[in-house]
């Protein structure tokens, strides 16, 4: 009984921590644009200081803002389809080839992992306006991908190293071509890890902020993260927190949508193959 | 610095970048297909539904303008143009441009100087002093100045017989006078810009000038300019900061405070006495616009009490120099509309686009005449008027140097935060710092 | 990085490789295949990295400013110099060493906490997982501004919540206050990524070892640091290396949060401000290449300190 009840408080914990600050910001987004200019201190919107939905109307209404939702999305998902494409190539050879270099390319794929970005966008920026890619969507597609990479590659290769390669063989014996045993039988045991890492691939994608801030100087590429940091509201001189804070829910949401549908996979992919023995 | 528009406003417009941008996914929009050339116009946001309205009117049957924001802060402003710059881009055809990087935009080579009749246009005798000195570099015009901006004492009346200050056009005041009145009064405060960000060498700047010295001078030696802070001059301005940060008349945002925050402790809705407030020239426009709504002025009446005078004096006896701020548009020297970009930049700086700017979005005018012009006393009251023409004409720009945005980031590094300042130690070791930072030995 | 080994291969493939000849070639065959399938991945992983980091080195020699390109001069390991023996330099690296520090150890306690419940707990599961993975998948810059916003004296809530603490404290005056609001943000955010990692190494604890250690009478305290905590040893090293190295290159929330204002600057700030914002390409580029030093720096600590067996590492 005891225990039973530390464990619900933990629960209780667990579920403040997580969704407090949420609803905070959720919370901040009602708070009228004027009351906040004046000073609106407390959780909830003071009662003449409630926006209603004028705020998340007004986030809408920005040309700005719907750009790098634009931006955000397609940058994200055209790096996350070409990142995880690549590293299936390169998890299978992993997984499943004996040739040199295997341990270069783990290595390479670390020391990525832990490469300090800011090191880089200096230099980038350089070398993209030299080529005419600065301010574009590849200028943003390409970082995102190998710095993608290494994730992908991992979560990829511990999938595949379990995946029982004979049983594609066994189909064959059995009468099926060797493209029916790899659609009938190698694709469904893959796919689970290649949509982990496609998620995982997506929520860096979808988070950066220095390449961001960095690589763009107009909505014809500027993600959401960096669009908040330039938000302008009515105040150029305040930062409009309660517009910011509808904006920042509507970038919430599709992360929100990602977690509810999968998030057995992400926890898999975060943790599985993440410490062995 | 530039002012804003109120809050009340609504601000969300762009429709024109759509237009002209909506279907470009890959490239920045540039020049169409259709033959007819499209500028861009890099806009800050202040007064942006009227400068879309100027983008539009200007606009002819030889090129369309499109309208493109840019960040809020200046700083950011200055990044997001000058990477575009370095990158050669041929897009970028108009901006909008804070006096403070003219001089470095100049220097890089990335401003297309105005000659002949065009130069005559955008720069001539009616432009006021503060404003024109902003848009030469190396004896050429290399801007046209669109609006110009300046900061004046804003307070409440009342406070200020309440306090015993003798204040108007006749009698100017003092920083020191100033602070006391607040400080004697329950409740009541000085606003100023003392975050660690551009407008806090705004008011650094004026307070120097006040006292006749200066941050830096010979500017146009680039990094072998002559520091000048630690002058008695320098010393005179970090008292001030001093006096202020010790009187418990600050703000409680003080040291992160910034032309916001201090606005709702004009009228507060507790009824509290106000405050005295150092603020650019929106402010009338602002509580004018908010007259019974949160923050603003409850009523008419209470609008009554709102009082403006000169910028205070650092010294007695001394007059003040206040800020100059404002908007000079630039013309990309890499645009490859080169001419038809200057004849835009001239149209949306006439004196009938700076008309508009200050009748709807309270940008004043850089040129003299357009004070005098009807619509401009219908909505002013005339003393006001008088007070920004005559703050804007004897005002105190800041250093004008290739090198200015490290100055200002290494002013504020030692600086701030403005509780620490003391006359003793602060432009000294600004100096030397100012010094290091400009021939490469120091780390910013 | 010579620590790392290959994963282990997969399945049925080594069965039957002998020596022969046609073996040989088939060895032959799959090396090349091999290499084919990761060039793609090596060349964009390179690319991106290898050839600025290059140009970085390159540029690092000369004083060079965007915006006064005319002036660009040699001047040999003198960016190195005046980095290295400048005070803002070493408070800045000192700082970000502090909030990699307080960080990864507060994350590591709670998160443990966390993974412990979320171990025990046999209903609800999915709401938990859901829950906890919001602030891993949320924007940090979002973390940023909640946080930033919630510790303002105007419209937050933390002053009034906070016992002790004045309605109108400004949390942004003070370096001391500043970095907490920071390191706040940063610890919400990647908690639930720490808990998670810990949670699979809970998992590979023995049931059997914990239930002999209770015959044994074995307190709660003995059962945690005989039992459990060695046989999580690996599990805790990886999370603390990656999370370390990942709070040493803080960047978004100070951006948001103060802008680098009260010294609450980081390493990756300092760079950021010196190229991005300062265009000083020269010195810039050398504090680029200090950063990447250190990080290299950081990492070889972590791992040889704490003994990290990287064959067993994956990255989160």
């Amino acid at each position: 009984m005891k225990q039973k009840i530390g464990l619900t408080t933990g629960i209780l914990l667990i579920l403040t921590w997580c969704l407090l600050p949420v609803a905070w910001i959720i919370s901040l987004s009602f708070k009228s644009q004027e009351a906040i200019t004046n000073g609106s201190p407390g959780f909830f919107p003071s009662p003449g200081g409630t926006a209603g939905f004028a705020n998340y109307s007004d986030v809408l209404a920005d040309e700005q803002f719907r750009r790098a939702i634009i931006n955000s999305i397609g940058i994200s998902l055209i790096a996350t389809t070409l990142s995880v494409l690549i590293a299936t190539l390169a998890a299978y050879a992993i997984a499943r080839l004996e040739f040199q270099g295997k341990k270069f390319v783990l290595t390479t794929a670390l020391v990525i992992a832990m490469f300090p970005v800011v090191s880089l966008v200096g230099p980038l920026f350089d070398l993209w306006r030299t080529i005419g890619i600065y301010d574009t969507w590849p200028g943003l597609i390409i970082p995102y991908m190998s710095f993608t990479l290494p994730l992908a590659i991992w979560t990829l290769s511990a999938f595949f190293r379990e995946i029982p390669w004979e049983m594609e063989q066994a189909a064959q014996v059995d009468g099926a071509t060797s493209w029916q045993a790899f659609r009938k039988v190698i694709v469904p045991l893959a796919a689970p890890g290649v949509f982990t890492a496609a998620i995982l691939t997506f929520f860096f994608a979808w988070n950066d902020f220095v390449f961001g801030i960095s690589l763009t100087s107009t909505e014809a590429a500027r993600p959401i993260p960096a669009a908040l940091s330039f938000f302008v509201g009515a105040d150029p001189f305040n930062r409009p927190a309660s517009l910011l804070a509808a904006a920042a829910v509507v970038a919430t949401i599709p992360i929100v949508i990602i977690v509810l549908l999968f998030q057995r996979k992400i926890v898999a992919g975060l943790t599985s193959g993440a410490v062995k023995g | 610095m530039q002012a804003r528009q109120g809050p009340g406003r609504r601000r969300l417009v762009a429709a024109l970048a759509t237009l002209a941008c909506g279907s470009a996914l890959l490239t920045a929009c540039g020049g169409g297909d259709s033959g007819k050339p499209t500028l861009n116009w890099y806009i800050n946001p202040d007064g942006q539904d009227t400068l879309t309205m100027l983008a539009e009117q200007c606009s002819t049957d030889e090129y369309d303008i499109a309208i493109q924001l840019l960040p809020a802060s200046a700083t950011d402003q200055r990044t997001q143009l000058a990477r575009r710059l370095a990158a050669g881009d041929t897009s970028t055809d108009l901006m909008s441009l804070d006096p403070v990087f003219v001089a470095e935009f100049a220097n890089a080579g990335w401003l297309e100087p105005f000659t002949g009749d065009r130069a005559e246009a955008v720069l001539d005798d009616d432009v006021l002093a503060g404003a024109a000195d902003t848009v030469v570099w190396e004896d050429e015009v290399v801007a046209a100045p669109q609006w110009a901006n300046t900061q004046v004492l804003w307070y409440r009346k009342s406070l200020a017989e309440a306090a015993g200050l003798d204040i108007g056009p006749d009698s100017p005041v003092t920083w020191s006078q100033v602070i006391d009145a607040a400080a004697s009064q329950d409740g009541a405060t000085v606003g100023v810009q003392a975050n660690r960000y551009e407008a806090y060498v705004v008011w650094i700047n004026s307070l120097i000038a006040g006292a006749g010295g200066a941050i830096i001078e010979d500017t146009e030696a680039g990094r072998d300019a002559e520091v000048t802070i630690d002058s008695e001059a320098g010393q005179a301005a970090a008292a001030v900061i001093q006096q202020l940060a010790d009187s418990g008349a600050t703000q409680p945002d003080f040291t992160t405070s910034n032309e916001g925050t201090s606005l709702g402790r004009m009228f507060p809705d507790d009824g509290g006495p106000g405050e005295f407030m150092n603020n650019w020239t929106f402010v009338y426009k602002n509580y004018e616009s908010t007259v019974g709504a949160v923050g603003g002025p409850a009523d008419e009446q209470e609008l009554e009490d709102l009082g403006w005078a000169r910028y205070p004096q650092t010294v007695e006896g001394e007059e003040s120099r206040p800020p100059i701020g404002g908007i000079d548009i630039g013309v990309g020297a890499y645009s490859e509309n080169l001419d038809y970009a200057q004849d835009a930049a001239v149209c949306v700086t006439s004196p009938e686009a700076q008309s508009a700017l200050a009748v709807t979005d309270g940008l004043m005018p850089s040129r003299n005449s357009v004070y005098d012009s009807p619509e401009l006393q219908e909505a002013y009251p005339a003393d006001l008027l008088d007070l920004y023409r005559q703050s804007i004409e004897t005002g105190a720009p800041r250093p004008k140097s290739a090198f200015y945005s490290q100055i200002s980031s290494a002013v504020q590094s030692v600086w701030h935060s403005p509780t620490s300042v003391s006359p003793d130690s602060t432009p000294q070791e600004s100096a030397d710092f100012l010094r290091q930072v400009l021939s490469g030995e120091a780390l910013l | 990085m010579s620590t790392v080994t290959a994963p282990r291969e997969g399945g049925t493939r080594k069965q039957g490789r002998k020596e022969t000849p046609e073996v040989s070639d088939r060895l032959k065959a799959e090396n090349n295949l091999g290499r084919k399938l990761v060039a793609p991945a090596i060349v964009l992983m390179l690319l991106v990295t290898a050839f600025p980091m290059a140009r970085a080195l390159y540029l690092s020699l000369f004083s060079y400013t965007l915006t006064a390109p005319d002036d660009r001069e040699f001047v040999g390991l003198g960016n190195y110099l005046t980095a290295l023996t400048d005070s803002l330099f070493w408070t800045t690296t000192l700082n970000t060493v502090m909030i990699m520090v307080v960080t990864v150890f507060v994350e590591l306690v709670i998160g443990f906490a966390f993974a412990m419940v979320m171990h025990r707990v046999v209903f609800a599961r999915g709401v938990i997982r859901t829950s906890i993975l919001i602030p891993y998948g949320i924007i940090t810059v979002v973390s940023g501004f909640a946080w930033q916003f919630a510790f303002s004296n105007t419209n937050g809530f933390v002053n009034s919540w906070l016992p002790f603490v004045a309605d109108d404290f400004n949390w942004f005056a003070q370096y001391e206050t500043s970095i907490i609001a920071i390191m706040v943000s940063e610890i919400w955010k990647t908690t639930p990524f720490m808990s998670l990692l810990l949670l699979a190494g809970l998992a590979q604890v023995s049931e059997d070892m914990l239930e002999a250690a209770k015959v044994d009478g074995a307190t709660w305290f003995q059962r945690l640091f005989k039992v459990i905590l060695p046989n999580m040893r690996a599990a805790i090293m990886v999370a603390v290396l990656f999370r370390a190295l990942d709070a040493y290159r803080i960047f978004d929330n100070i951006f948001v949060m103060t802008a680098g204002a009260n010294g609450t600057e980081s390493i990756s700030f300092l760079t950021y401000r010196q190229v991005i914002e300062q265009f000083q390409l020269g010195i810039g580029s050398a504090l680029s290449v200090l950063l990447f030093l250190s990080v290299l720096i950081v990492a070889f600590v972590i791992v040889k300190v704490f003994r990290v067996d990287l064959s067993n590492a994956r990255q989160g």
